[in-house]
């Protein structure tokens, strides 16, 4: 762990790791969309594809989360072929930029640090991120390309946010923390 | 489950041919046409178009026919829901609704309403073709290189690249683990399980599926290391080719189409030309 500061960590490196790990983040998010969820409304759908962010933020910074969100987003759009909603893809990118802050607030995945008072904060980004991104960014973003009606993308946004805050808990904590934990040999060592 | 979609080679029709930088933008413009207007008569020449471009691919039909049901299905479900949520968009977009027969006080049908569902399903369509046509006319390196000379930065193209190539390997790793898992004794049918059972055997394959995939990040990024990724500034593609003159042809086409998209938007925004059309 060297020290950086906080753009730093919210930029990420971006060397050919981080650019393999978003592309494999990417391709996660488009298959796992298509394949992993379950409808539950127009458009909207409870889909584990929304931990796939929050790995690879755990892994590289928020940045590249939201860009492997986002691209992924496009990519599950394009095959699918429900259409493209790219309001929403972007607020699937600023969701990224929360739901990847784990680097910001200490908690290292790669390195297996993942505790209590970071499953917290996590939560706490969740239930924000998801509140700003489907409840001002898209609609925002809807209004200014796709005009008016506004309240079925209001509904998608409640209904969106909720499965998501409920996969981004239930299902994330747990594989963040498997993931930690089966990284985290070697955590006790210390230099002599 | 999904090889036939992403092709590694091109092939011999009219479109295969197109350079990578033609198709990208050609696509682009029509996707920024199809999005900005509900508007039947700009929306029913791409859908023939979509139509023609599909069948002179030539795909393996029994593939494509069963993605094109299911996204019919789907859009079909979607509408219907849409007109649950807000039985009153006639209203909204035309001013005025005429009605055609009522459930109740809330739930009317007009014939407005029928109007605007039917190009909103027209457009969902259109632009399903045209993303279909395009995913089937072009390989992943034509997207790098075509996204490439749009200006954007080669890692966003590198990256667009290595998720499509990525995408079969990713499917093929789901069905093993899936099979492994119901070798191992797991309900994966559908049929005989329930809503939370299906979620919690979801993230039964979840979980090897990440650390299988991001395993691999070490491998591909030291091949690419060793190769010289990200050394230059600016890079060039293997798979681009020289502009053809059907390449030539079809630039005047969409160069003709993206004035006629900014016209549009501008004539959205500051001369109120409307988004929807309703000839009755």
């Amino acid at each position: 762990m060297s020290k950086k500061t906080t753009l730093e960590k919210f930029i990420g490196v971006w060397n050919t790791k981080t650019i393999v790990g978003v592309a494999i983040g990417a391709a996660l998010f488009g298959v796992l969309m298509n394949f992993g969820s379950i409808r539950i409304f127009t458009n909207t759908s409870l889909t584990t594809a929304m931990v796939v962010p929050v790995i690879v933020g755990g892994l590289f910074g928020p940045l590249p989360a939201a860009v492997a969100a986002g691209v992924g987003n496009v990519i599950a759009d394009l095959i699918s072929g429900s259409g493209f909603w790219f309001d929403w893809s972007i607020g699937n990118a600023f969701l990224g930029l929360f739901i990847g802050a784990l680097p910001l607030y200490g908690a290292y995945i790669e390195d297996g640090i993942f505790e209590v008072k970071h499953m917290i904060i996590y939560a706490i980004l969740c239930v924000i991120g998801c509140g700003i991104s489907f409840g001002l960014v898209t609609p925002f973003f809807t209004y200014l390309w796709y005009g008016g009606e506004l309240t079925i993308t209001l509904y998608q946004s409640v209904v969106g946010s909720i499965s998501n805050i409920i996969v981004l808990l239930v299902i994330g904590i747990p594989v963040l923390k498997v993931l930690a934990s089966r990284n985290s040999r070697g955590r006790n060592l210390k230099a002599e | 489950m999904n090889n036939f979609i992403i092709n590694l080679i091109p092939g011999k029709t009219f479109l295969h041919q197109l350079s990578g930088t033609t198709k990208v933008r050609l696509f682009f413009v029509l996707i920024v046409y199809l999005i900005m207007s509900f508007d039947l008569r700009l929306i029913l020449p791409v859908f023939i178009l979509g139509i023609i471009g599909l069948i002179s691919l030539r795909p393996k039909l029994k593939s494509v026919r069963y993605i094109i049901i299911f996204v019919v299905v789907m859009n079909l479900v979607n509408i219907l829901l849409y007109y649950l949520a807000n039985p009153h968009l006639g209203m909204l977009y035309f001013g005025h609704e005429t009605i055609w027969f009522q459930f109740n006080d809330y739930y009317i049908v007009t014939y407005e309403e029928v109007w605007f569902l039917l190009s909103r399903f027209l457009k969902m369509i259109a632009s399903f073709l045209i993303s279909l046509d395009f995913i089937l006319a072009i390989t992943p390196s034509e997207f790098a290189a075509g996204l490439y000379s749009c200006k954007v930065p080669y890692k966003i193209c590198t990256i667009v690249e290595m998720a499509f190539r990525y995408i079969p390997d990713i499917a093929r790793d789901y069905q093993n683990i899936k099979v492994s898992m119901q070798a191992r004794g797991v309900e994966l049918d559908p049929k005989k399980t329930g809503l939370l059972k299906r979620i919690k055997q979801n993230i039964l394959i979840l979980i090897p599926l990440v650390i299988t995939s991001f395993d691999r990040i070490g491998n591909i990024s030291n091949a690419m290391d060793l190769r010289g990724f990200g050394k230059g500034k600016k890079r060039s593609y293997y798979a681009e080719h020289e502009e053809t003159p059907n390449d030539k042809k079809v630039k005047i086409v969409y160069i003709l189409l993206g004035l006629f998209v900014v016209g549009y938007i501008i004539g959205r925004i500051f001369f109120n030309v409307s988004e929807v059309w309703y000839p009755f």
